[in-house]
């Protein structure tokens, strides 16, 4: 049986020099893969490379078994892959609904402002004039109500306060529950640890450390981050 | 004021701003500098004398329009304009440059003198109290209506939305799932198609000639400075302002006048509200 | 021969001028013939009342001095108040030399109308097929000597800087709009100057020559030859002009051929023909990067003010109809680290942009001691003391590191007569130093590497490092931490604590993480929904029911 999410050997970066290599990892429906390393050692890389903003020059990237490698992002979004960025993660120019609004298949937002009622007072507003945090949110909402099968974000947590980290990773938990596959970058261990079922560390661009829940203690993670 | 000067600046307004359309949309949606705007206005005009010089009956000066800039359009989005977008300056340069191809290809293939075509009306219609063409008339109407067509569609659509999303983010724009590459190549030549209409209705009314785009590239970047970028509400203010001023003083002190006063206006509001006039209302 | 070549060279001096401007500054002028007819039509004027040489040239200083004047005016007047160049400023540049076109051709009394002037002698009754020559050859290599020199001088990378980064350059103390208008006025001289020789050359001048055409024929020789390199522009208008006159009478597609090169450069090599020129040169001759060395000691910085208590006054803050500060009042001890927590949105980082200006409060008043610091233009913050790291890191990001801290070294010291010395590029702290020696900040091994180059995280530690370069004496911290690892966290706050302590002054500090709130703060600031909900020490600020409700609840 083919896994929702097959990557192969993927090397790839920007231009002619490559940021990540080699990698080789499989993400199951239903399960959230956890991806750690220090500052510029690749996640960011390998969490587009996977997403279609950039092109792998190695590997392969299968999506139900069927290769995704050679497609631009906006047909692999198509497919089911949805992502949210570390960076420029809303759009600034347009205002909360819009961007709630623009993604294909949403479903309507609403459960989640129960969570996150600031949002749902600001939707008049426009994305960028809301502090760094509030937009984490809002990007983290557009991709949860998005009708995908594989997720992909790149750290979501970054400038969050910790309750709402807490109730992203809620979040995460019920799509995983529902059947969609989750690709986590993440050097906040406090999100990371309490939803991952498997995990995959990367230094220097190479896998470093993989491991399940249940075999990974904190000081393994701990010492993925530290080195 | 008479009713010949009511209905010049009817005509002067209406014909202005269905020329900075195209480039509302090139310049305020997808963020280029298009230079060469007012070629593809004259591009357009130079319709009729194709459909003339091959013999084709009129009513094919429309497709035929639409397909010669259509198509020259498309091919300079795909070969230079797509590598432009964020480089606002650079889109500058570039579609000057194109500007100057395009003069002197139209050049080569036509030559350097006037032509001029007949409309497709003829006669006058009693307006106000005034014999006033109807040709003109006729396109007076017709720009209202399409202007009107254009924004009720507009406020349904989520495609300007959706341009303007792509321009401030378009990874992100990618990766939710729009098709940047069609979207901008379709906008761009959706507005240099509009310019190439414009062309297309002035064409019985000027003289048709290589060099003809330049005045009203300038005249488009005026209305669209002073209405401000962006609304289609915007547009019809800043075409209004600039041709009912260069209208106004033209008829009541000179053409000289008429145009250093657009240019003085136009350095105000480049200054003091390069937001357009509307941006005060916020 | 030498008379065409006399002609290129002086659309060579005018492009060079725009050169300086666009390449270094960003700002494009669309309008450069502007001065340059100006000073044509001046020129042709004075010739035609009295050559007499020593008078001529007195004036034509007095009229360069005048277009300077008056340009640097005009581009700090529309450049004050916005932190990007944009497509505004040229476009009035456009409009200005449209007006002169139109004014040259109508008032036909002053200026002879569209058959323009002539009947005057060239300068100092020099032959223009002959001897003139040398005067026009002698002006381009003073102009050229001219902008080499300036490109050593720190005024170059200040105007790089201001290119890369403006809201960052003002934050470190710079004027940019002065900047940029000084660049102005700069490269409108060198037109005038080039519009004077062309009078004189030429012996008429015509409405063309303060036209929209040949500004845009000027650009266009910048843009071919070369905007970054100090001959490109040289090398432009001289090649362009030679090759057209070869060539537009034999070949017919000469004006095509010429659109399409000018679009191949713009696409495909910004850096038009010099960078071709220059990179072949490297191939051969390479060079390798040389990192700035520190080896000067700087001066003492003007924004370690006394240290003050920071007081915010009933302060609100209305963008549009939203509402982001709600009358925030407290007051800040002189000396200490105050951390600032709240929800998302509570108006955190929206309260320190109302401390240095990077927005107006709309009512109540902010006081540093007893000067008022609220709604001042952002450059004036570190002149009070006030220095400003970013959420997001913001720093210059073509440059290399080695430069971006030079940069950050000038911030607060640099005076005008230092604009024209090389040592500040050498200048060195302790306080810089002490950050860059820490054999843990990753920093000193890349010296020489472009910004862009670098993870977040080390942009955090560069952004830190040039804010506190200037020793500012009221430090603001937006989320330092934020993209770090533990360890890398561990060690900013202890240079945080580090450079409190030998400062004696006042950090502000946003964080989330309530660990290192905890560890650093002296006092700590808890904004909601855009006032204040409590002020006071860590330990009170834990206990407090109203915060753990906000903490805990999600609710409003």
């Amino acid at each position: 049986m083919t896994a929702l999410l097959e990557i192969d050997g993927l090397t790839g970066g920007y231009q002619d020099t490559n940021v990540v290599f080699d990698i080789s990892v499989k993400i199951e429906a239903g399960s959230l893969l956890g991806v750690l390393g220090r500052n510029g050692v690749g996640k960011t890389t390998f969490a587009r490379l996977v997403q279609g903003g950039i092109q792998a020059s190695h590997g392969e990237i299968r999506l139900d078994g069927q290769p995704i490698g050679n497609l631009p992002a906006h047909v692999r979004r198509c497919l089911g892959i949805g992502y949210m960025p570390q960076t420029a993660m809303v759009f600034d120019d347009l205002t909360v609904q819009e961007n709630l609004s623009l993604g294909r298949n949403g479903k309507p937002p609403d459960r989640y402002f129960d969570l996150f009622p600031r949002l749902a007072e600001r939707l008049k507003q426009p994305a960028g004039t809301m502090s760094g945090g509030e937009r984490k949110i809002l990007a983290f909402v557009r991709t949860m109500i998005e009708d995908t099968k594989l997720i992909i974000l790149d750290e979501p947590s970054e400038g969050v306060q910790p309750e709402n980290i807490d109730r992203m990773a809620g979040c995460l938990k019920e799509r995983v529950a529902e059947g969609a596959g989750v690709l986590l970058c993440e050097q906040n261990l406090n999100m990371l640890a309490g939803v991952s079922d498997l995990f995959l560390g990367i230094d220097s661009g190479r896998v470093s450390m993989t491991g399940t829940a249940a075999s990974t203690s904190r000081e393994d993670l701990n010492a993925v981050l530290m080195l | 004021m008479s009713s010949v000067l009511l209905l010049n600046l009817a005509w002067q307004i209406s014909t202005l701003a269905l020329v900075a359309l195209g480039l509302a949309i090139v310049f305020g949606k997808l963020r280029i500098m298009n230079m060469a705007h007012g070629e593809f206005v004259m591009i357009g005009a130079y319709a009729p004398v194709i459909t003339s010089m091959l013999g084709l009956p009129g009513w094919l000066q429309l497709p035929v329009c639409l397909a010669t800039v259509g198509f020259v359009a498309f091919v300079l989005e795909r070969t230079i304009i797509r590598h432009l977008y964020g480089r606002m300056f650079d889109s500058l340069l570039a579609t000057w440059g194109i500007a100057i191809l395009l003069r002197e290809i139209v050049e080569l293939v036509f030559g350097r003198g006037y032509q001029s075509v007949s409309p497709p009306l003829t006669g006058t219609f009693s307006v106000l109290g005034a014999d006033y063409p109807a040709y003109r008339i006729a396109v007076i109407i017709g720009i209202v209506l399409g202007f009107i067509g254009l924004y009720l569609w507009n406020t349904r659509s989520k495609v300007a939305t959706q341009i303007k999303a792509m321009v401030g983010n378009p990874e992100l724009a990618e990766a939710i799932g729009i098709d940047t590459a069609r979207l901008s190549a379709g906008a761009f030549v959706f507005g240099c198609c509009t310019a190439g209409v414009a062309g297309l209705i002035l064409a019985p009314t000027v003289r048709i000639e290589p060099m003809m785009g330049l005045d009203y590239l300038i005249r488009s970047f005026f209305a669209l400075v002073v209405g401000g970028l962006g609304s289609l509400e915007g547009l019809g203010i800043g075409a209004g302002i600039i041709a009912g001023t260069q209208t106004f003083l033209g008829a009541v002190a000179s053409q000289t006048y008429g145009y250093l006063a657009v240019l003085t206006l136009s350095i105000l509001f480049l200054w003091l509200k390069p937001n357009g006039v509307r941006s005060s209302s916020h | 021969m030498a008379y065409q070549i006399g002609l290129y060279l002086i659309y060579g001096i005018a492009a060079q001028g725009i050169g300086f401007l666009w390449g270094k500054t960003g700002v494009l002028p669309l309008g450069q013939s502007l001065f340059f007819g100006i000073a044509a039509y001046v020129t042709a004027i004075t010739l035609k009342v009295d050559g007499n040489l020593f008078l001529n040239l007195v004036l034509a200083a007095m009229v360069l001095a005048l277009i300077a004047g008056v340009a640097f005016v005009l581009a700090t007047l529309v450049f004050r108040g916005r932190n990007e160049s944009g497509p505004y400023f040229s476009l009035i540049t456009l409009a200005l030399v449209m007006i002169a076109e139109q004014v040259a051709g109508t008032a036909t009394s002053l200026t002879g109308g569209f058959n323009g002037m002539s009947g005057f002698n060239s300068l100092g009754d020099l032959d223009p097929f002959g001897n003139f020559y040398y005067v026009i050859v002698a002006a381009t290599v003073a102009v050229s000597l001219l902008l080499f020199i300036l490109n050593r001088l720190p005024i170059n990378l200040i105007a790089k800087a201001v290119l890369d980064n403006e809201p960052r350059m003002q934050l470190l103390g710079f004027p940019t709009h002065m900047i940029k208008g000084a660049a102005f006025a700069f490269s409108a001289m060198i037109a005038a100057m080039a519009g004077g020789l062309f009078a004189s050359h030429q012996g008429i001048v015509t409405p063309t020559s303060t036209g929209f055409a040949l500004s845009a024929e000027m650009v266009i020789l910048t843009a071919v030859g070369g905007r970054f390199h100090v001959l490109g522009p040289l090398i432009g208008a001289v090649i362009v002009g030679w090759a057209s006159a070869e060539l537009r009478g034999s070949f017919p597609y000469w004006e095509l051929l010429m659109a399409l090169v000018f679009i191949l450069v713009v696409l495909k090599a910004p850096g038009g023909i010099a960078e071709l020129l220059e990179a072949a040169f490297r191939r051969v001759w390479p060079k390798t990067p040389t990192p700035l060395t520190p080896s000067v000691v700087a001066p003492p910085t003007r924004s370690g003010t006394r240290p003050a208590p920071l007081r915010f006054e009933d302060v609100q803050l209305k963008i549009g109809v939203v509402r982001i500060l709600n009358g925030v009042s407290f007051e800040t001890p002189a000396t200490g680290i105050v951390s600032v927590i709240g929800p998302n949105g509570a108006g955190k980082t929206s309260a320190l942009n109302t401390i240095t200006g990077n927005l107006n409060v709309t009512g109540g008043r902010i006081m540093l001691g007893e000067v008022r610091i609220d709604s001042r233009p952002p450059h004036n913050a570190l002149g009070n003391g006030i220095g400003r790291k970013l959420q997001v890191p913001s720093v210059f990001f073509s440059l290399s590191v080695s430069e971006n801290l030079a940069i950050a070294m000038m911030a607060g010291r640099l005076r005008m007569a230092d604009l024209f010395r090389t040592t500040p590029l050498q200048w060195r702290s302790r306080s810089l130093s002490r950050v860059l020696n820490n054999p843990s900040v990753p920093l000193k091994n890349e010296l020489t590497d472009p910004v862009q180059h670098l993870p977040q995280g080390h942009r955090q530690f560069l952004e830190y490092a040039m804010t506190v370069a200037a020793e500012p004496s009221v430090l603001l911290l937006d989320e330092p931490c934020a993209g770090l690892s533990p360890d890398e966290t561990a060690l900013m706050t202890e240079l945080v604590r580090v450079y409190q302590i030998e400062t004696a002054g006042l950090v502000i500090i946003i964080e989330h993480d309530m660990s290192i709130v905890e560890a650093i703060s002296d006092k700590v600031l808890v904004l909601h929904l855009g006032q204040v909900l409590a002020f006071d020490d860590y330990k009170k600020i834990r206990d407090n029911p109203d915060v753990q409700a906000v903490y805990a609840g999600g609710t409003k």
